[in-house]
C-alpha cells in the first residue's frame, strides 16, 4: 500500500500531526488516571500498567495510522477526543467492576477494529448514498429483532436485547446508524418536493403526503417498536434525529413546528397511556416520594455529585457500589463524584466538542448527502449524551440510554466508534483533494 | 499513600484534562484563522484566478461585451448564483475549474467558454453528456449571446 500524493498536502500533514499529538496526550490522562484510580484504591501502583499502556497506545496509534492512510485530510478532532472519552470510561469501569472492565477492553478493541472496517469499506459518501434504502429497511429491522420470541430476550424491564446463540446484543444501538444514512439519503433524493407547500393544515403549509409518506412511516414504526419495548431515551433519540435532519435538508421551520406539537401530543399521550412514563415523570419531579425504592437510583446519583464537590473525592476514593447502574446509564454520577464539578465539566467539554466538530464537518461538506449525514450522525450523538447527561442530573425525566463511548457496552461502544468513522470519512471526503474532482466516472445522461 | 499527596495527584491528573482541551481549541482556532475559500455550503462554487468572487459587483469591469454573467437558472437549489465571465473559464467538477459545479452528470472539465475579441464563444471538452446551447449540442467552439441558455448536467445557466 501506498499512501496518496495528496495525503502530503499541509493541510493533511497538519491535521494529521495535530491528531496524534492530541492522542498522546489523551493516552498520558488515561495512563495517569488509571494509576492515580490503583494508588486510591489499593494505594498501590496497577501491576499491569505497561501492557495496559501498550495496549491502548496500540489501538489509539492504529485508529491514528488508519487515518493517515484512509483519510488523510479529515477532521483531527474527532478520534482524539472520542478516545479520551473511551478512556476514561473504561478507567471507571475498571475502578468499579473489574469483570465487566475486562469484557469493556474487549469491546474497546473490537469498536476500534469496526472504526478500521467501516473506514476501509466506505471509501466514498456516495457509496453509502447508494445503500440508503437497504440500510433504511436494515434499520427497521434491527430494531424490531428484540421483538421477535426466542431471541428476544427482556433485561431489566426494556426488550432492546438480541441474543442469538453466545452473543447477545443491542440491534437498536446499530439501527440507529442505519437509519441516520437512510433519511439523509431519503431528505437529499426528495429534497425538492418536501420543501414544496402543496396543500396547508390550518396555517402551516405542508408537503405532498404521498412524498411524505415513506418517511412518516420510518418514523412511527421506530417510535412505536421503541415504545413496545420500553425504550424511551431511543425513541426521543430518533424523534429528534428525523426532525433534525428534515428541518436542515428542507430548510422549512414549519417541519420543527409541527414535530414539536407532535412531540408534546406524543409525550402527553404516552404519559397518559403507560404507567412507566408516569413513574419516569413522578421520579424526576420528586424522587422522595419513595426513596428506598424507585426513587432510589436517581437520589444516590443525587448524593454521588454533591459529595464529588467541585474537584471530586479522588479517582478510587468515592463509595462505589451505591447507585444501581453506575457502569452503564450512571457512569456520569461515578465521574462526577470522584473527579468533582471539574472533571464532569471536562466530560461535558469533550461531548460538546465532539458535537462542534461533528457539525463544522457538515458545513464545510459539499454534497448535500454528506452535509445531512453528518448532521444526522452528530445530532444523534449529541442528543445521546445530553438525554443520558440530563437524565442522571436530574434536568430531564431520566431515560435509560447510554453515555456513548464512557458507559459499559459492547454495542454501544461498537456503534459509537463506527458512527465516528462515517463523520470521518465525511469530513475527508469534503476536504480532500479528490472531492468531487472525478474519481468517480461521470453518469451517462440519457440525452434529451 | 498519604492523603495530600493524592489529591495533589487529582489536581495535577484535572489540569493535564484541561490543557487537553487548551490544545484542542487551539487547534480549532487555527483552522478557524486560515483564510478558507469562500463556502457558504451551496453546491455551486466560484472561483476566479484573482481569489474569492464578488458576485454582487459586476458592473466594474468587462465593459467590452454586453456580456457579463452566467446565471444559474437551474437547479432551483442554487438558482441566482452569478458567476463572473473571465476571458478563459472552465466548468467541472474538477476543484481547478472556474466554475466548480457538484453535479454527477457533470464531468471533471466539462466546458470551456473564452472570448474571441468582441464575442463569446463555448465549447464542449469532450465531456460524458455533452455542454447544451439553447438546447441544441455543442459541437464545435458556438458564439453565445446576452439571453441564451448553457445547460452542462443539470445546471443550466443563462448568459447575461
Amino acid at each position: 500500500m501506498t499512501i496518496p500524493a495528496s495525503a502530503r498536502s499541509p493541510l493533511a500533514l497538519r491535521r494529521r500531526r495535530t491528531e496524534l499529538g492530541l492522542i498522546v496526550m489523551a493516552l498520558v490522562i488515561i495512563g495517569s488516571a488509571y494509576t492515580l484510580a490503583s494508588l486510591g484504591r489499593s494505594a498501590s501502583i496497577p501491576a499491569d500498567i505497561v501492557p495496559f499502556l501498550l495496549i491502548v497506545l496500540g489501538l489509539f496509534v492504529a485508529a491514528h495510522l488508519a487515518n493517515r492512510r484512509l483519510a488523510p485530510h479529515a477532521d483531527p478532532l474527532l478520534v482524539p477526543l472520542a478516545a479520551l472519552l473511551n478512556g476514561i470510561g473504561y478507567v471507571e469501569i475498571a475502578r468499579l467492576n473489574q469483570e465487566l472492565a475486562a469484557q469493556q477492553a474487549a469491546w474497546t478493541a473490537v469498536g476500534i477494529a469496526g472504526y478500521l472496517l467501516t473506514l476501509g469499506y466506505f471509501r466514498r459518501v456516495r457509496s453509502l448514498e447508494r445503500v440508503r434504502y437497504t440500510f433504511g429497511v436494515a434499520g427497521l429491522a434491527l430494531l424490531m429483532l428484540p421483538l421477535v420470541p426466542g431471541i428476544g430476550v427482556s433485561i431489566h424491564g426494556a426488550r432492546i436485547w438480541t441474543r442469538i446463540g453466545p452473543v447477545s446484543f443491542q440491534p437498536g444501538e446499530f439501527a440507529k446508524l442505519a437509519l441516520a444514512v437512510f433519511i439523509a439519503g431519503y431528505v437529499v433524493g426528495n429534497r425538492e418536493v418536501l420543501s414544496m407547500a402543496t396543500f396547508r393544515l390550518g396555517p402551516i403549509a405542508m408537503p405532498e403526503p404521498r412524498h411524505l409518506a415513506p418517511l412518516l412511516a420510518a418514523w412511527g414504526v421506530s417510535l412505536i417498536v421503541m415504545i413496545f419495548e420500553r425504550d424511551l431515551g431511543s425513541a426521543l433519540l430518533f424523534f429528534v434525529l428525523f426532525l433534525v435532519v428534515l428541518w436542515i435538508g428542507t430548510q422549512r421551520v414549519s417541519y420543527l413546528v409541527v414535530g414539536g406539537s407532535l412531540f408534546g401530543a406524543g409525550a402527553v399521550g404516552t404519559w397518559s397511556m403507560f404507567d412507566h412514563v408516569q413513574l419516569r415523570v413522578s421520579m424526576w419531579l420528586n424522587p422522595w416520594i419513595d426513596p428506598l425504592d424507585r426513587g432510589y437510583q436517581i437520589i444516590q446519583a443525587q448524593y454521588a455529585i454533591a459529595w464529588g464537590g467541585a474537584g471530586g473525592t479522588g479517582l478510587g476514593l468515592g463509595i462505589p457500589g451505591r447507585i444501581p447502574f453506575q457502569e452503564t446509564d450512571f457512569i456520569f454520577a461515578v465521574i462526577a463524584e470522584e473527579l468533582g464539578l471539574f472533571g464532569a465539566a471536562a466530560v461535558l467539554m469533550a461531548y460538546v466538542l465532539m458535537a462542534g466538530s461533528g457539525f463544522r464537518v457538515a458545513t464545510r461538506a459539499r454534497d448535500p448527502f454528506a452535509k445531512l449525514l453528518a448532521v444526522g450522525l452528530t445530532t444523534l450523538l449529541a442528543v445521546q449524551s445530553f438525554i443520558i447527561m440530563g437524565g442522571v442530573t436530574r434536568l430531564l425525566p431520566l431515560t435509560g440510554v447510554t453515555l456513548p463511548f464512557v458507559s459499559y457496552g459492547g454495542s454501544s461502544l461498537i456503534a459509537n466508534w463506527v458512527l465516528v468513522a462515517l463523520l470521518v470519512r465525511v469530513s475527508d471526503d469534503a476536504e480532500g483533494a479528490g472531492a468531487g474532482s472525478g474519481d468517480e466516472p461521470t453518469t451517462v445522461l440519457a440525452v434529451r | 499513600m498519604p492523603e495530600q499527596l493524592l489529591t495533589v495527584l487529582k489536581i495535577c491528573l484535572l489540569i493535564l484534562l484541561y490543557l487537553f482541551f487548551l490544545r484542542v481549541l487551539r487547534a480549532v482556532w487555527a483552522e478557524v484563522q486560515e483564510p478558507v475559500a469562500a463556502d457558504s455550503g451551496g453546491s455551486l462554487r466560484a472561483r476566479t484566478p484573482a481569489g474569492p468572487t464578488a458576485p454582487q459587483s459586476p458592473r466594474k469591469r468587462h465593459k467590452r461585451g454586453a456580456i457579463r454573467r452566467l446565471v444559474v437558472v437551474e437547479p432551483a437549489a442554487a438558482a441566482g448564483t452569478a458567476h463572473l465571465l473571465a476571458s478563459e473559464m472552465t466548468i467541472g467538477r474538477a476543484p481547478g475549474c472556474t466554475v466548480v459545479v457538484e453535479d454527477q452528470f457533470i464531468s471533471s472539465v466539462h466546458t470551456r467558454v473564452f472570448q474571441r475579441e468582441d464575442t463569446w464563444m463555448v465549447e464542449d471538452l469532450g465531456s460524458t453528456n455533452g455542454t447544451y446551447l439553447n438546447r441544441r449540442k455543442v459541437t464545435g467552439p458556438t458564439v453565445i449571446h446576452k439571453g441564451d441558455r448553457v445547460q452542462v448536467g443539470n445546471v443550466v445557466m443563462e448568459v447575461r
